[in-house]
């Protein structure tokens, strides 16, 4: 699978690079927000949004890969990105959080998870559909109802959420609902997650 | 005991780190962007075997060397006394910086940054100040794993820094960021608790030992980067700090050199996402930090390699007579301004109290 990681000017995403690289087993190109119209993305098979300071609407270039069909993961961020794009709002959260584990119920399992946002999503477009809510009823993932889009609102590829690939596996799985033979790594650690 | 010494060893502006991520200051520097040195003799204590190694490659004699050894009497002491001026200066105020805090609470809220470093510069005027005694006193008073004293045109730095940046050793990566810190008069064991149990100090290191993860990943083999002994602690300065291991296997094609410029400046001290951190530290902080936040280094190799973050540091300017020192506290969405100053005044506790404020 070729995987593109758009760079957000974030810190964090080497380690979503190394975490990727987990569950593809190939070597994904980063490219900086910047540089996106470089990319030819008829080339990849997904396209991951990064994390990264600001607000979606400071990222207005993502339109034309969010129209162009190839399958996208977005990260904090980059989820945000997604639900703007669509038509959803963005706000300030009230009592911000960075650096901390919550709980979020997902795909039937409790995860621990690490959180760092400023904003979060007041309104969840319509063509999306919200699968995770922390304690607080905070959307933390959501789907494309009918395009093969996921976002996470936290952060898979921190050190503090220790079932990270599963949930960078089950993207691509729900990316790829008929590949997910490719990813054998990344399923081994979906069962570790899953046997707690 | 002699061999053929080929260290080098040198410092990193935290303005060199700037440049390297495109940040232009308007600011101006004192400092070069870094400075490398390699000397004919360096000595080495071995702590454990209590023995020092003298690296010799030049003519000099071994007796001439062991001459100079055994004839070196005691440092002198610092005296405090032979000083009369004593103006401090404040690059911040405690209101200014307070206000610096509130600000980057405001950029927190917004969610331009996580955690941002903000610092202040303080200065005092000494003529004939003798930095290298003050530095041996401050050694002997305040010791701690990574000081270094270095001349660098009419500066003579004096670092009293605690903290790794990176170690390379072989293939091997470690790094060891702190953050988190609680100041006490009397050491008890129930420090530790309470520091490593606050939600906000851990949160603080948490953000960083992620960033450094990521720093180190450019150029770490995939998969290789762990997280080991997260929310150490240890006292320095009647201080409790906490730090956390950050390990990797360097990539074969990939130096130690391309691991320090990649990742600097340290993430500690920057804040996070980084270059957003830096561009708001550069508006809210009136000076430059020069060496402040860089980094002190020693290079034998390709794969070899020690580091430290240049904290808890000064250099003294022997054209004006003025002494210069930082302290900084990292600012995360929890901190109140109050206490930030006041962590950041304790940082520079030692340096105010030697040199007498």
């Amino acid at each position: 699978m070729k995987a593109v990681i758009i760079d957000n000017d974030d810190s964090f995403t080497g380690n979503l690079e190394h975490l990727l690289v987990e569950s593809i087993g190939s070597r994904p190109l980063v490219v900086p927000y910047s540089y996106l119209d470089t990319v030819n993305l008829d080339d990849y098979d997904l396209a991951v949004i990064s994390a990264g300071p600001g607000k979606p609407s400071e990222y207005p270039d993502y339109a034309a890969l969010l129209e162009s069909g190839v399958p996208v993961l977005g990260i904090c961020l980059g989820m945000q990105i997604i639900n703007e794009h669509f038509g959803g709002e963005t706000a300030r959260l009230p009592d911000c959080v960075h650096g901390k584990t919550d709980k979020v119920e997902y795909d039937g399992h409790t995860f621990t998870v690490a959180r760092y946002h400023s904003l979060y999503l007041r309104r969840v477009a319509d063509c999306l559909e919200v699968v995770a809510v922390n304690g607080a009823g905070v959307p933390m993932a959501l789907r494309h109802k009918t395009r093969k889009i996921i976002g996470y609102q936290f952060h898979p590829e921190s050190f503090m959420t220790p079932e990270g690939a599963y949930f960078v596996d089950h993207a691509i799985s729900f990316l790829y609902p008929n590949r997910s033979h490719e990813v054998p790594r990344g399923r081994r650690v979906a069962r570790k997650a899953l046997r707690r | 005991m002699l061999s053929d010494s080929d260290l080098t060893f040198g410092f990193l502006s935290y303005t060199y780190g700037m440049k390297l991520r495109d940040m232009i200051t308007e600011k101006r520097t004192e400092f070069p962007y870094g400075h490398l040195k390699k000397y004919m003799t360096v000595l080495e204590y071995d702590r454990a075997a209590g023995e020092l190694v003298v690296h010799s490659g030049g003519d000099q004699l071994p007796e001439e060397i062991q001459r100079a050894i055994s004839s070196a009497g005691a440092t002198a002491d610092f005296l405090m006394s032979s000083h009369s001026k004593r103006v401090l200066a404040q690059s911040l105020s405690r209101e200014a910086y307070i206000d610096g805090v509130r600000r980057t609470l405001e950029h927190i809220r917004e969610g331009y940054t996580y955690q941002l470093n903000l610092s202040i510069k303080f200065t005092i005027e000494r003529e004939s100040l003798n930095a290298l005694s003050l530095f041996t006193h401050l050694y002997k008073t305040y010791p701690a794993p990574f000081y270094a004293w270095f001349r660098s045109g009419q500066h003579q730095i004096l670092s009293t820094s605690p903290e790794r940046f990176l170690r390379v050793d072989g293939g091997r990566v470690l790094s060891q960021p702190i953050k988190g810190t609680l100041r006490f008069e009397q050491y008890d064991e129930s420090l530790v608790r309470v520091l490593t149990e606050s939600p906000k100090e851990s949160a603080e290191l948490s953000m960083i030992v992620d960033l450094i993860r990521n720093d180190i990943s450019l150029n770490c083999e995939y998969g290789s980067v762990r997280v080991d002994g997260h929310q150490s602690t240890f006292v320095v300065d009647n201080l409790v700090q906490m730090y956390s291991n950050v390990f990797g296997s360097l990539k074969s094609d990939r130096t130690c050199v391309d691991l320090l410029l990649d990742a600097f400046p340290g993430g500690s001290v920057t804040g996070c996402p980084k270059k957003k951190s830096m561009q708001i530290i550069d508006k809210l902080e009136p000076n430059t930090r020069d060496i402040y936040c860089g980094s002190f280094f020693v290079i034998k190799d390709r794969k070899h390699m020690d580091s430290s973050i240049a904290i808890r540091t000064g250099y003294y300017d022997t054209n004006t007579g003025a002494f210069h020192f930082f302290a900084g506290s990292g600012i995360v969405v929890d901190s109140d301004p109050e206490r930030e100053y006041d962590e950041t005044v304790a940082k520079a506790e030692k340096f105010l109290k030697v040199l007498g404020q």
